[in-house]
């Protein structure tokens, strides 16, 4: 195995159990890594990264309370946190390994199975920086997002390398789909899959069809792929996008209920899961998956206002059909304070926020609560704090409020 | 209570057992660095280190087994190099080998590619070798080849092979070997390409002279 020197690279260490964290910490500086981060949880090894960039990632899956490690790490590659020139590992346990093969779409660059001795850790290091750097032009086009390059780049590597096909098929893949040369993607896939039935070769192949267009060649491969495991939840997100493209939104709604149960983490499938049950009435269960997208929004990288106010929108819907127990005031509540709280400094979003709770009161038949509302919303809008009314507000909500217009 | 509820709790146990191996191997490692008593105290350490190093493999293997024979385990296949797949697996497992006095390599063709699950096999490996080391006099050689359209694991070493007159089903339940090779059957029959599984087959090593496991994996 080639020497490398670890002495000017940079690690980021994330683990929650201080005896774990301590001994590996140990372990990298005996590797010669001189500087090295350290994250108890995600959601400050999404802050260490925003600021730096790590050449190694060395994540545990199991992070405590909060987001896990295969979340962390589907947030840091898709807005691209970590280059692909960067070593990702993830420590994972018998118990947690399923769900991180089953997340096809995002994988670590290598697996360690908990507990493994300092000179397991070595090899496995070596060996994934080894392949790193045999990839680096490679990774490196793709972090330029210059995929014809990074296709034309693998072609060399598999000839320097034979035994880094499969991964770099793999990679031209993904750029034949980035590059949109579907056709081209689907003969790569289904070539790889001749040679061996590999899920991220059955996967590609979907995608494929699903973005040419071809819905139910893209369906039949995505259920194949649920049949033969059923960890594989990127496989039920695709799945219910294809059946909506198909107008069959309330069995894409039932895929991702399905999905959701199995992988409660994932805020993005959270988000597609509310915003299909809004557009099917399904009031309650938009509430419940926007609750829990705005749980897992804290610290992340998809907070944005958005998520919040279909949150509370769900809301209105609900007290449409029924009466608001107090528990679903409260949540509203909640959701309410912590909009004001992270974007109360947009005028625009804290006029938002107004007509939304003014909506649910008119809609709640509490009057009353949405004058006293709308008298706080004017006062800020004279102060610079939000802005004018929208059009909407005016013409649907505020003829609702009776007040008289010699106010204005 | 009925019998499935009882391998749930048994399978749950297991884990938390694990987990605190697990703890103690990290704490056993942090004590050896800091150790600098003398060689035959190091000794001890390594030994109490390889002892509990296995009793994690033991559980793992429950654990696997537990969710092979409850129909709960879902195969994770990639593409693997298998010259540097038995590379690691030899690596692991010396130490163990070593501490008996025994040698442990592998013999494979380096360009050779397999399909397969290759946690689930590293544990299947990793329990014919302890089984193995129990029998072995001198030597243990792990192998890998293609024959048709299977991938070909052999484990093979120098004790006096397998006792054929034993009813296999009596030995499965008296004795750890037997529950091995059953772990390990029922991991090479989850290995499938449409209708074709894979198998086991005992026979005797032709290079030396004792035991020889095949494991076939369909491609």
């Amino acid at each position: 195995m080639a020497e490398i020197d670890f002495s000017n690279q940079r690690a980021l260490l994330i683990e929650d159990m201080a005896e774990a964290r301590i001994l590996q910490k140990k372990m990298l500086s005996d590797f010669g890594f001189k500087h090295i981060e350290m994250a108890m949880k995600a959601e400050s090894a999404i802050e260490l990264l925003r600021q730096n960039t790590y050449d190694v990632v060395l994540s545990d899956y199991n992070l405590g309370s909060g987001k896990d490690g295969q979340q962390l790490l589907e947030e840091v590659r898709h807005s691209n946190l970590i280059p692909n020139t960067s070593t990702y590992l993830m420590v994972t346990a018998e118990t947690s390994i399923e769900m991180v093969m089953g997340a096809i779409e995002y994988q670590p660059d290598g697996y360690i199975s908990k507990p493994f001795s300092q000179a397991l850790l070595q090899r496995r290091l070596l060996k994934l920086v080894e392949s790193k750097q045999k990839l680096y032009s490679v990774n490196h086009a793709l972090d330029e997002k210059d995929y014809e390059l990074a296709i034309k780049e693998s072609v060399e590597v598999v000839e320097s390398f034979p035994f880094l096909e499969s991964k770099c098929s793999r990679i031209k893949g993904e750029c034949f789909l980035e590059l949109k040369q579907y056709d081209n993607a689907i003969e790569l896939f289904q070539s790889a899959l001749k040679e061996r039935k590999m899920p991220w070769a059955l996967f590609g192949l979907a995608k494929s069809y699903y973005f040419k267009g071809n819905y139910e060649e893209a369906e039949s491969r995505f259920r194949q792929l649920m049949l033969d495991n059923r960890f594989f939840v990127n496989a039920y997100d695709w799945l219910a996008k294809c059946l909506i493209k198909q107008d069959k939104k309330a069995e894409a709604q039932s895929i991702l209920i399905n999905a959701v149960e199995k992988s409660p983490k994932a805020i993005l499938r959270q988000i597609e899961l509310g915003e299909l049950s809004a557009e099917l009435d399904d009031f309650q269960t938009a509430e419940m998956s926007f609750r829990r997208a705005v749980f897992l929004a804290k610290h992340s990288i998809y907070s944005n206002s958005s998520i919040y106010f279909q949150h509370l929108k769900s809301f209105i819907g609900i007290a449409k059909e029924h009466e608001l127990s107090g528990r679903q005031v409260d949540n509203f509540k909640i959701t309410l304070k912590k909009i004001q709280k992270l974007f109360g400094d947009n005028p625009k979003i804290k006029s938002g926020a107004y007509e939304i709770e003014i909506e649910l009161f008119i809609t709640q038949d509490k009057l009353g609560q949405a004058k006293s509302a709308h008298l706080l919303y004017k006062q800020d809008i004279d102060m610079g704090l939000a802005v004018p009314e929208t059009e909407r507000f005016k013409k649907k909500l505020e003829p609702l409020l009776g007040e008289t217009s010699e106010q204005g | 209570m009925n019998k499935v509820d009882i391998s749930v709790i048994l399978a749950s146990s297991i884990h938390e057992s694990k987990n605190a191996v697990g703890n103690l191997m990290y704490q056993l490692q942090t004590l050896k660095s800091e150790f600098e008593g003398p060689l035959d105290q190091v000794d001890k350490i390594n030994n109490i280190e390889e002892g509990l190093k296995q009793l994690n493999d033991e559980w793992v293997e429950y654990l696997y087994l537990f969710k092979l024979a409850s129909d709960g385990y879902d195969l994770q296949t990639d593409s693997w190099q298998v010259n540097e797949f038995l590379d690691d697996q030899v690596f692991v497992l010396s130490q163990s080998a070593t501490a008996k006095n025994l040698t442990l390599d592998f013999e494979c063709d380096e360009t050779l590619l397999g399909n397969f699950d290759e946690r689930l096999m590293t544990s299947v490996i990793s329990t014919a070798v302890y089984n193995a080391l129990r029998f072995a006099k001198s030597k243990i050689t792990l192998s890998a080849k293609r024959l048709d359209e299977y991938l070909v694991f052999s484990i093979e070493d120098d004790g006096p092979g397998f006792t054929d007159n034993l009813d296999e089903e009596q030995n499965f339940l008296q004795n750890n070997t037997g529950l091995g090779l059953y772990f390990t059957k029922l991991s090479a029959q989850a290995h499938s390409i449409e209708d074709r599984h894979g198998y086991l087959e005992k026979s005797s090593s032709c290079t030396l002279n004792g035991a020889c496991l095949n494991i076939y994996l369909p491609q």
